[in-house]
């Protein structure tokens, strides 16, 4: 009993624990679909799903065209974030100050509402589109490549912008003025010197670009009616053998987790090792810019947010205009659509609020007691820990939800068609936002703080609850606050694994788009928004923090 | 208040031995400090005896009471931390109360207490300041009231006064020493700064590679050095090796060899009759003379360099068929003044001692 206190209670006790809890729920769900893929319909192992796949011309169009997006997505994002950065880094600029609001923006903003915005300006019955009808210019249809390139840029490049501003802004000045006083002039020694040393940083951002838009399924399902993709086409193939054998849909489910691993494990033993560790220097001083030049700056920045922006503007605009059946009526502005939403369909607003609350407060207090064991507990079992919790990030949203619909279909534990495979799916795809965000936290504070507390005679539990929870305050609020922002908008997994009376705000904005009633759709967008940003600025007027300000 | 004695502990990190069966005595009411490199285990020892390592092997007392395997909580100990830990969420009122809080005193001695403990460090107006609001002598203070205010068996230092300034640093000692004999507790003070140990120290436990390279009073280690390692890290010394010239047995004086010259030094305690000796000589002690005439335990040699610090000017000669041997001539020396090329005598007290050599 002794052994057992000393070793194990409380720490070894709780990490055993949560290993428990997250290998049922994230681990053995893919060893299901695993499994799945590789079984016929007599239960005996057969690759006859992959062999089907491999002949099927549909499956390797639909592969080679996720590819391609990849490709061409990631290119764009690298195209616009990059520069960007450099601008923003570099150079001072009027108007500067409103990239700040970036980070924020592309969290808050929920894809599925970029792509019903876009599709109300530019869509076939869109406000653009209609515009431009009039005076005789007609534009490219926005279903297919167009849209799905354009969308998906819009939504990617901050990633790049992000992670390119990072380094850029840990890039240590005097290496540059090394370059210059060994007698390489300015350009040279940006070609030989910065550009060298910022490679590593686009190439890791471009990666987590590429496989963001391989797992993509909301704005692949909005967008791309004309172009097959794997995720779309996991989907269908999910809702096809529905009550059957699930070989298709677990088998591409599997393909598209090899695809997004090759890519991680490139990212990892390739690229990450030769990110170079920088003394941390100063970065040099942003030079200001005049005239012309400061024209152009400002222009182009100015014009990428107006289109990050511009989505929230429209669904609201979009929320409160006339409509009668699919046709908006822009101009003319009429409250019936809120109205209808609240009245005779409040469901998909209550459960999202519902759903999401909890997933909230179990992430959180997930996060919480996992980040503690693996930062401040660190042993082999809280190693596997950290890259069980990590895992989810890997998988794209609808795998997740085939995974968890496969498992907790049958057997001991039904979930499926009760609101706990909900708040699971929004719990398990957001826990490593939360983690990371309360492990970076609780890396700066002290080991010596809770051994203070300790040797001042309370227990190490209790020191937890004294000493560590106080500190991470902060960090608490705003893991909350990620949980609840990034679960609020989740779509690709809950579409899933949602039935019916489980609807949320997103699968009904999802619903309403693909039916054609895009001011119904507008007003739970605008619902959504809402219910979005209040708590983010409740909590920085209230706890006056400083949100996601370790990204 | 108690005596800690340490009983053959040992501990070691994934094979790495940090503290090597040491054994150790800590007298009731003494301030005992451990002195020696990074890495010489002092740290190590230190949170054995908090309890925030489990030692390998070996017991711990506190008086008679085994504390071996009493979780740190219960050991009732108070600490003061090198970066002093105080609780950001807190103000220096509540840090200093949550070790009787957690003891469950009422809430009226608290207030009392909390205010004698703040007063006794002088900083009874800043109550109410949050840690981020102080500078970084009021945090040491503060951090010093919370270990002490609860009144602990032993008060543990784990090199607290290191992120102080000079002239803090000096300050903090003083204040340290008048509250820990004031409330006559056995203190335990981890440093690597050897003036610090010899200033406030009664008794100091010299580490080395996990075990104790010697125990003494400050005056014991500065005068009497076990071995080069000792003289080396306390003060500064001529570490020479000699050869010893054959004699009686425990002969206090004995005679060595150096550049050619025999010379009278003292035998240390270690010091184990053979060939090879090593003759430790403090800068201070040394004193120069000009080349002619010869006289009686000096050898020769020339000055290399020369350089002046106010309170002394300090040399370094060249022995002839000798090493390098550094000699400080204090400012009222001022008849000897030296040259770099002069041509000098070096003259080595008798005191100089002379311990075991490599064999």
């Amino acid at each position: 009993m002794n052994f057992f206190q000393r070793k194990w209670w409380p720490w070894g006790v709780l990490t055993v624990l949560c290993l428990i809890i997250l290998s049922f729920f994230v681990l053995y769900p893919l060893v299901v679909l695993f499994n799945n893929s590789v079984r016929d319909e007599s239960g005996a192992l057969s690759f006859a799903g992959f062999a089907q796949l491999l002949h099927d011309s549909q499956f390797l169009l639909a592969l080679r065209n996720t590819l391609v997006l990849g490709v061409c997505v990631t290119l764009l994002s690298t195209a616009i974030g990059v520069p960007l950065a450099y601008m923003v880094a570099r150079y001072e600029f009027p108007l500067k100050n409103i990239v700040a609001v970036l980070p924020v923006v592309t969290i808050v903003i929920p894809e599925v509402i970029v792509g019903q915005s876009w599709l109300l300006l530019l869509g076939n019955n869109g406000l653009l589109t209609n515009l431009l009808g009039y005076v005789g210019i007609e534009l490219p249809s926005f279903y297919g490549w167009t849209g799905l390139i354009f969308s998906m840029t819009l939504v990617y490049y901050t990633y790049i912008y992000l992670g390119v501003l990072a380094a850029l802004q840990g890039f240590d000045g005097q290496l540059e003025e090394a370059g210059l006083s060994l007698g390489t002039s300015p350009l040279t020694t940006r070609l030989r010197v910065l550009l060298p040393l910022m490679l590593p940083a686009v190439a890791v951002n471009a990666l987590v670009v590429f496989s963001l838009v391989v797992g993509n399924f909301v704005l692949a399902t909005l967008l791309g009616s004309r172009v097959p993709l794997l995720s779309v086409m996991t989907y269908n193939a999910f809702v096809n053998e529905m009550g059957g054998s699930p070989l298709l849909q677990s088998a591409m489910s599997v393909i598209s987790i090899i695809i997004v691993g090759i890519v991680l494990f490139l990212q990892k033993r390739v690229v990450e090792r030769k990110l170079y560790a920088m003394t941390a220097g100063r970065a040099p001083r942003p030079t200001g810019v005049r005239s012309g030049a400061a024209l152009l700056f400002t222009g182009s920045v100015g014009l990428i947010m107006l289109f990050s922006l511009l989505p929230l503007l429209i669904v609201f605009v979009a929320a409160f205009t006339e409509t009668s059946g699919p046709v908006m009526r822009w101009g003319s502005w009429s409250l019936a659509s809120f109205t209808r939403i609240l009245h005779s369909a409040p469901g998909p607003v209550i459960n999202s609020l519902e759903f999401a609350s909890l997933a909230t407060l179990a992430g959180v207090v997930f996060a919480v007691l996992g980040s503690y064991l693996i930062i401040k507990k660190r042993n082999a079992l809280t190693h596997l820990l950290d890259y069980i919790v990590i895992l989810p990030l890997t998988i794209s949203g609808t795998v997740m939800g085939i995974a968890l619909v496969q498992t907790f279909n049958t057997g001991w534990l039904v979930l499926a068609g009760t609101s706990s495979i909900m708040v699971l799916c929004y719990a398990v795809r957001r826990l490593p936002f939360a983690v990371r965000n309360a492990a970076s936290t609780l890396f700066n504070i002290p080991d010596s703080l809770e051994e203070a507390s300790i040797s001042l005679g309370v227990s190490p539990l209790m020191s937890f609850f004294k000493v560590i929870l106080p500190a991470m305050k902060a960090s608490i609020i705003s893991a909350a606050i990620l949980m609840w922002v990034t679960t609020i908008s989740e779509l690709a997994a809950t579409i899933v694994v949602y039935t019916g009376g489980l609807e949320t705000m997103p699968i009904a904005i999802f619903r309403q788009v693909d039916g054609g009633r895009l001011g119904l759709a507008s007003a739970y967008g605008a619902a959504l928004i809402t219910a979005i940003l209040l708590p983010i600025i409740a909590s920085i007027k209230l706890f006056d923090i400083k949100l996601f300000s370790t990204r | 208040m108690a005596s800690i004695s340490i009983e053959g502990i040992k501990k070691a990190f994934a094979g790495n031995i940090v503290l090597d069966k040491l054994s150790l005595h800590i007298p009731d009411g003494a301030f005992y400090t451990l002195l020696g490199p990074s890495g010489c285990g002092k740290t190590a020892l230190l949170r054995c005896i908090a309890g925030f390592y489990a030692a390998d092997a070996g017991r711990l007392l506190f008086d008679a009471d085994d504390m071996t395997h009493v979780p740190t909580h219960h050991r009732d100990i108070g600490m003061v931390f090198q970066d002093y830990a105080l609780f950001p969420d807190k103000t220096a009122f509540d840090n200093v109360a949550y070790g009787l809080r957690a003891r469950g005193v009422t809430r009226a001695a608290i207030r009392q207490r909390v205010d004698a403990a703040l007063d006794s460090v002088g900083l009874l107006d800043l109550a109410a300041r949050y840690p981020a609001q102080m500078s970084g002598g009021q945090r040491q203070r503060v951090a010093l009231a919370r270990a002490l205010v609860i009144r602990p068996r032993v008060l543990l230092m784990d090199e607290p006064l290191s992120n102080l300034d000079a002239k803090m640093r000096m300050q903090m000692r003083d204040v340290i020493l008048d509250l820990v004999q004031e409330a006559r507790i056995t203190t335990v003070f981890v440093t690597h700064d050897q003036e610090e140990a010899l200033a406030m120290s009664d008794k100091v436990a010299i580490m080395d590679q996990g075990r104790i390279a010697q125990i003494g009073t400050p005056e014991e280690l500065y005068g009497t050095p076990a071995s080069a390692y000792v003289a080396d890290f306390i003060g500064s010394a001529n570490i020479i090796p000699v050869s010893l010239e054959p004699a009686a047995e425990a002969a206090a004086t004995r005679r060595y060899q150096l550049s050619g010259r025999v010379l009278d030094g003292t035998a240390g305690a270690a010091l184990v009759d053979g060939k090879n000796a090593i003759l430790i000589a403090r800068p201070e002690e040394l004193t120069l003379a000009a080349a002619m005439p010869r006289i009686a335990n000096a050898v020769p040699g020339a000055v290399l360099r020369r350089q002046y610090l106010g309170f002394k000017t300090a040399y370094r000669i060249q022995l002839d068929d000798g090493p390098e041997i550094h000699v400080d001539l204090g400012a009222g020396n001022r008849h000897a003044d030296f040259h770099p090329g002069d041509a000098v005598q070096v003259v080595l007290p008798p005191g100089s001692r002379l311990i075991r050599g490599p064999r």
